[in-house]
């Protein structure tokens, strides 16, 4: 791409030096031109014939993420708002219509208990009798002690890497050890892209193809999030392939079974710890498109 | 300033031959006094100030008649076809049983699209819908009504969303989407344009018989 431009910048430098033949000039100039364009145009279709034979090898991988399942603790600023605007709102409100169910009954049971009762002079109240308010608010309570809410925070699923329920309120990120280059080594799953299917199929095929299988994932959408651009080491360089280039596809993990075992060969990992596993360059650039809301 | 000139005119044609450079030199004068004396006429206008000024209007004594609105029937806006780089008409719902976390929820999606330039066409609530919790004691048969729910939806349509936007957009959106709240990405149909409005069973009927008796 850069031969154009050297051309462009040649010519008027020819026709500084020569300003006198001008027709001369012109003419080389204009071949100059011409064949410049002409160029372009043949390095053009070089490009289209090189788009199919790039040096580059493309590969698909996909990020897939676990949303969190619970809501994240407060932090301490967090709760003392939260309390002081739950003590405003509750200091504001009016009153529900149980709690002035609540009042009425109280109100009526203590004329009730005092001395000069005289039951004629109440209004007509068939079933307020029977069930009182207060009654009501005792039977919810002794249903609110017959439940037991599982423990927000487990510490020993939560040291697990492996598994999908560690860290029940932040978002995860799948990360499988795969063979590259002939080392293994903690990535986003990948696979080779084939001729004939779209980017995305491939990012489909590397989360199928993963070996502890049984993830049901949503695509969010047909373009990638992100690239990474490889070059393979010197050596191992050739005239085809100098390089790789990974397209990253975002999914969301819409239901797991958790019958399955854990696998050694994944890890489901917060965004903070994914520096300690990945590798510096390809974590730059991984880094730029999870978000950690 | 009119019958001035036109009697230097008059004057201007019964002396014509003397008079005719001094009278130019009076109508140049006089033109210059002319232009000075219109300029100010813009700024001091005398009559203006006048107590009698406006003396014989009425128009403003009348009640001000507002144009008598026509209602027309509400047309529904055309719904965008999907090409291959961006998505057509979307319906984003937002439903819930807490009001307050719906509207905000529903609102904060409203100002992200506002911030990233997708445009809103619409953004409206379905009616509630109430639902009856009924529970089965253990002695009786009957059963009671225990508590009643609340389906509170909010429903923001985008009119375009670019294809190479919306992982971004939708893994925003699940990010922060909040507890107690669904959250449903469709596209949009005539079928939702009308289940928005109520049915008129009667007008139904009638356009039924009407057309029976045309057939």
């Amino acid at each position: 791409m850069a031969a154009p431009c050297r051309r462009v910048v040649s010519r008027p430098v020819i026709q500084f030096l020569s300003s006198f033949s001008r027709t001369a000039v012109g003419k080389t100039g204009f071949r100059q031109f011409s064949s410049s364009s002409a160029c372009r145009v043949t390095l053009q279709t070089q490009d289209v014939m090189e788009r199919a034979t790039s040096p580059y090898s493309l590969v698909a991988a996909v990020c897939l993420q676990r949303l969190p399942v619970i809501s994240a603790d407060y932090k301490p600023i967090e709760q003392q708002f939260r309390d002081m605007m739950l003590q405003m709102e509750l200091e504001k409100s009016v009153l529900s219509d149980h709690e002035l169910r609540l009042l009425e009954d109280a109100e009526r049971l203590r004329r009730k208990l005092a001395d000069d009762y005289d039951s004629d002079e109440e209004g007509s109240h068939d079933d307020q009798e029977i069930v009182l308010a207060q009654d009501l608010e005792d039977s919810w309570e002794q249903k609110l002690k017959t439940f037991q809410p599982a423990p927000r925070v487990r510490d020993d699923l939560d040291k697990n890497l492996n598994s999908v329920e560690r860290c029940l309120a932040d978002s995860l990120v799948l990360l499988a050890e795969q063979q590259v280059g002939g080392e293994k080594i903690w990535l986003l799953p990948q696979t080779q892209w084939q001729e004939g299917e779209t980017l995305r199929q491939t990012a489909e095929r590397a989360l199928a193809s993963l070996p502890a299988a049984g993830f049901k994932a949503t695509f969010l959408g047909n373009a990638p999030c992100g690239v990474y651009k490889y070059k393979l080491p010197k050596a191992a360089r050739t005239e085809n392939s100098v390089g790789t280039k990974v397209f990253f596809f975002k999914a969301i993990l819409s239901d797991s079974s958790p019958s399955t075992a854990p696998n050694k060969s994944i890890m489901w990992l917060k965004k903070s710890e994914l520096e300690r596993y990945l590798k510096p360059a390809y974590f730059m650039k991984v880094n730029r498109f999870i978000l950690n809301l | 300033m009119n019958p001035v000139l036109r009697k230097l005119q008059a004057s201007l044609i019964q002396q014509p031959l003397f008079l005719n450079q001094a009278v130019s030199l009076c109508r140049a004068t006089l033109l210059m006094e002319h232009l000075t004396w219109g300029t100010a006429a813009i700024t001091t206008r005398q009559y203006k100030s006048m107590p009698t000024h406006g003396i014989g209007k009425w128009k403003h004594f009348l009640p001000k008649e507002v144009a008598k609105k026509k209602k027309d029937k509400h047309q529904m806006k055309q719904i965008v076809a999907a090409t291959n780089t961006a998505y057509g008409t979307l319906n984003v719902k937002v439903s819930g049983y807490d009001m307050t976390v719906v509207e905000h929820y529903s609102q904060y999606i409203h100002n992200l699209c506002n911030r990233f330039g997708i445009k809103v066409s619409e953004s409206y609530a379905l009616p509630t819908k109430s639902t009856e919790v009924m529970l089965m004691p253990e002695q009786g048969t009957k059963m009671y009504v225990d508590a009643v729910l609340k389906t509170h939806e909010r429903i923001v349509q985008l009119s375009s969303l670019n294809a190479s936007l919306s992982p971004v957009f939708i893994d925003i959106l699940l990010k922060n989407q909040p507890e107690g709240v669904q959250l449903s990405v469709k596209e949009h149909t005539e079928a939702d344009y009308h289940a928005r409005f109520k049915a008129r069973p009667e007008l139904e009927g009638l356009m039924a018989q009407m057309n029976q008796k045309d057939m």
